[in-house]
């Protein structure tokens, strides 16, 4: 008997006892589809937050003392040792500033909740740190930083929520961080898309960019700097540069090798989320395949009930001249076929839910072609595993006791 | 056709051994139709499932149409089956859930026969058997006789070298009986080999020879002349009694129970 037939008759018997082959296959879809939703949402998030990073500049450095409590007055940086690094590594610093950062609020319109916003101190190179896309007006200017101005840069979601428009420029605002003081609006830059901003009842405060040297006065900070944000050239290699910069702070505090400095790496953050992102993916993963166990087992037990059933059919398919291997075929495939099509149905109910949820959490899903052939050979490979002990079982059969069997 | 030597099938039930058949010699001429007749237990069914290559013997040697099949192994009998032999069983063993010529049509599945070539065979097995009529029909959808007729049209279309019908008529009501049993006289008429199991004398006596088992072994092998019952006491046919008529036949008196004109053994037509 050649596959052709065998996947006839497989079809057959399945299409007998319908609501039983759809309830064996019950297993296989569940395991399937959460797998392939679980796969879509971990590679969407993963490309979203890749993108974020893009925006937020995948060659950025953030310097800073560490947190540890044995920081003396002696190893904190200062403005000198912020120059030191620009004139240090100038070929691979495409841009720096201190950076010093603070939250204050602005009063609502017409009575309404004050609106919480966070102060970044930043000079006029920040734009080339951060992709800051201006709707109205300019950015920081060296002037600005240098004369101390009370100007902004603000989002345009806030200005919105402010003034009920966008173009604002020149406008004033009152922001109070530990006292109130009055900006004039220079810019309005495009309100970044993140992946939290679409959760719904989760708000991001609002970032509103001024010059560091006002906040260093407003706060009292004098010379001591808490962090300087570092964007390098494409080609730099951000390990050594990082350690390089670590070295040279060191030796500046005469602090060598006490860990007193950190400098995060983007692109280690990055891997950092992406890692964990990719165990999340992994367990929930995991979970599935459990499931998808289960629903072999489910078509184990099938197979072996049909087998009994179909004992005298094995019987007689046995005397007109079937062969071991045509009885083992013949199961098989039916096995297959269950687990397969239960992979189908898996696979496009589990683009469905990926769809469904990304709609929710607005990620877009990517199931690769990948992922699917991947997931129906699995399924084709649990019905394999799980069929090829009923299929034997009926292979093995005693024609004489099969015929005779009632 | 058929040529068997010292047949022996032993049952090894672990604690007890049954001689099921006890060297039997067994002889069978293309173009023969043989009624093998016994009671339960006498060792038919298990000369039948040997015939069939459905079983093994223990000892001997069984020739089936030039071969000697006593030493097949699993898949070279499944061959033999398929080619060399047509089954007709007392419940039909229909497949319920396909029509009458899918039905006809499974073992030159099994042969590997092209579709085209497998359709039109089974029409003309079915035809044999006069249900080209009926060849859409579901097995529930005939009556026993036409199921029995399809099962036959099955075992024909492979033209096999004998056809074993086991029983073939034990679920048949007295018309379709009539109906299978001249199929299988005209079969036979058109030169297939046929060999009946059966325990009723009726059905025996439309073979041209007559085979009776008892405890294993063959103990009358008759060329019929055309007699009826009479040939056989009533405590044959009824079975349970029939220890003490054969006991006696076995003893070689059996021509004491015989009527004189129609001495046993060597009798031919």
């Amino acid at each position: 008997m050649n596959f052709a037939e065998s996947f006839k008759i497989a079809l057959d018997a399945i299409w007998v006892n319908k609501m039983r082959s759809l309830l064996t296959m019950l297993g296989i879809i569940i395991g399937i589809s959460s797998v392939i939703a679980v796969v879509a949402l971990g590679s969407g998030s993963e490309a979203v937050i890749g993108q974020e990073f893009e925006s937020f500049g995948v060659n950025r450095l953030f310097v800073t003392t560490s947190y540890s409590e044995e920081i003396t007055s002696r190893d904190r940086l200062n403005h000198a040792d912020v120059d030191a690094i620009e004139r240090s590594f100038p070929e691979v610093i495409k841009a720096m500033t201190i950076s010093v950062s603070g939250s204050g609020q602005i009063k609502g319109r017409q009575n309404q909740d004050p609106i919480s916003v966070s102060l970044n101190g930043v000079n006029e190179r920040y734009n080339s740190i951060e992709d800051i896309k201006l709707l109205h007006g300019r950015f920081l200017v060296e002037a600005d930083i240098k004369a101390k101005r009370a100007v902004a840069v603000v989002d345009a979601s806030l200005a919105t929520e402010l003034f009920g428009r966008t173009d604002v420029v020149g406008e004033r605002l009152t922001i109070t961080s530990r006292s109130s003081m009055s900006y004039i609006i220079a810019g309005v830059y495009e309100a970044p898309m993140t992946s939290f901003s679409n959760i719904p009842g989760f708000e991001m405060p609002k970032t509103v960019h001024v010059p560091y040297t006002l906040l260093e006065r407003l706060y009292g900070i004098g010379d001591r700097v808490n962090g300087v944000e570092i964007n390098l050239v494409m080609e730099a290699d951000q390990k050594a540069v990082v350690e390089d910069i670590k070295a040279l702070l060191e030796r500046r505090h005469d602090n060598i090798g006490q860990e007193k400095y950190m400098v995060f790496s983007a692109e280690e953050q990055l891997e950092t989320v992406n890692r964990v992102l990719g165990l999340l993916t992994t367990v929930i993963g995991a979970i599935a395949a459990i499931s998808l166990i289960v629903g072999g087992i489910g078509v184990m037990n099938i197979m072996l009930v049909s087998v009994t059933e179909r004992t005298r059919e094995i019987g007689i398919r046995k005397a007109l001249g079937a062969k071991r291997k045509d009885i083992l075929m013949q199961f098989l495939v039916e096995a297959v076929i269950v687990a397969l099509i239960g992979g189908v149905i898996g696979t496009v109910l589990g683009i469905a839910f990926s769809f469904g949820i990304a709609w929710v959490i607005k990620i877009p899903p990517s199931t690769s072609l990948g992922t699917i052939l991947l997931a129906w050979l699995f399924s084709a490979g649990v019905g394999v595993f799980f069929g090829i002990y009923p299929a034997n079982k009926a292979a093995k059969l005693d024609p004489i006791e099969a015929l005779r069997y009632e | 056709m058929i040529d068997i030597q010292g047949l022996t099938k032993i049952y090894d039930t672990g604690s007890i051994q049954v001689e099921a058949l006890r060297s039997v010699d067994f002889h069978v001429e293309e173009g023969d139709f043989v009624a093998i007749i016994g009671a339960s237990g006498s060792g038919k069914s298990t000369l039948m499932n040997i015939l069939g290559c459905l079983d093994r013997p223990t000892r001997g040697r069984y020739v089936l149409d030039g071969v000697d099949v006593s030493s097949l192994s699993d898949p070279q009998l499944a061959v033999i089956r398929n080619q060399k032999i047509g089954f007709v069983f007392q419940s039909f063993n229909l497949l319920a859930r396909v029509n009458a010529i899918k039905n006809v049509e499974l073992p030159l599945i099994y042969g590997r026969v092209h579709k085209a070539e497998r359709h039109q065979r089974a029409m003309e097995a079915l035809d044999r058997v006069g249900l080209s009529d009926r060849i859409d029909h579901k097995p529930n959808e005939l009556s026993g006789g036409q199921k029995q007729r399809v099962a036959i049209a099955r075992a024909l279309v492979t033209q096999p070298a004998i056809i074993l019908a086991d029983e073939p008529t034990g679920n048949l009501d007295s018309h379709s009986t009539e109906e299978i049993m001249q199929i299988f006289k005209r079969l036979n008429d058109e030169g297939v080999t046929m060999i009946i199991v059966t325990h009723e004398h009726e059905i025996a006596d439309n073979a041209k020879r007559i085979v009776t088992f008892k405890d294993g072994a063959i103990v009358t092998d008759d060329r019929k002349t055309g007699i009826s019952e009479r040939y056989w006491p009533e405590e044959m046919a009824a079975g349970a009694d029939s220890e003490v008529v054969v006991n006696s036949a076995a003893k070689g008196s059996a021509e004491a129970l015989l009527v004189p004109e129609a001495p046993s053994g060597e009798v031919t037509q």
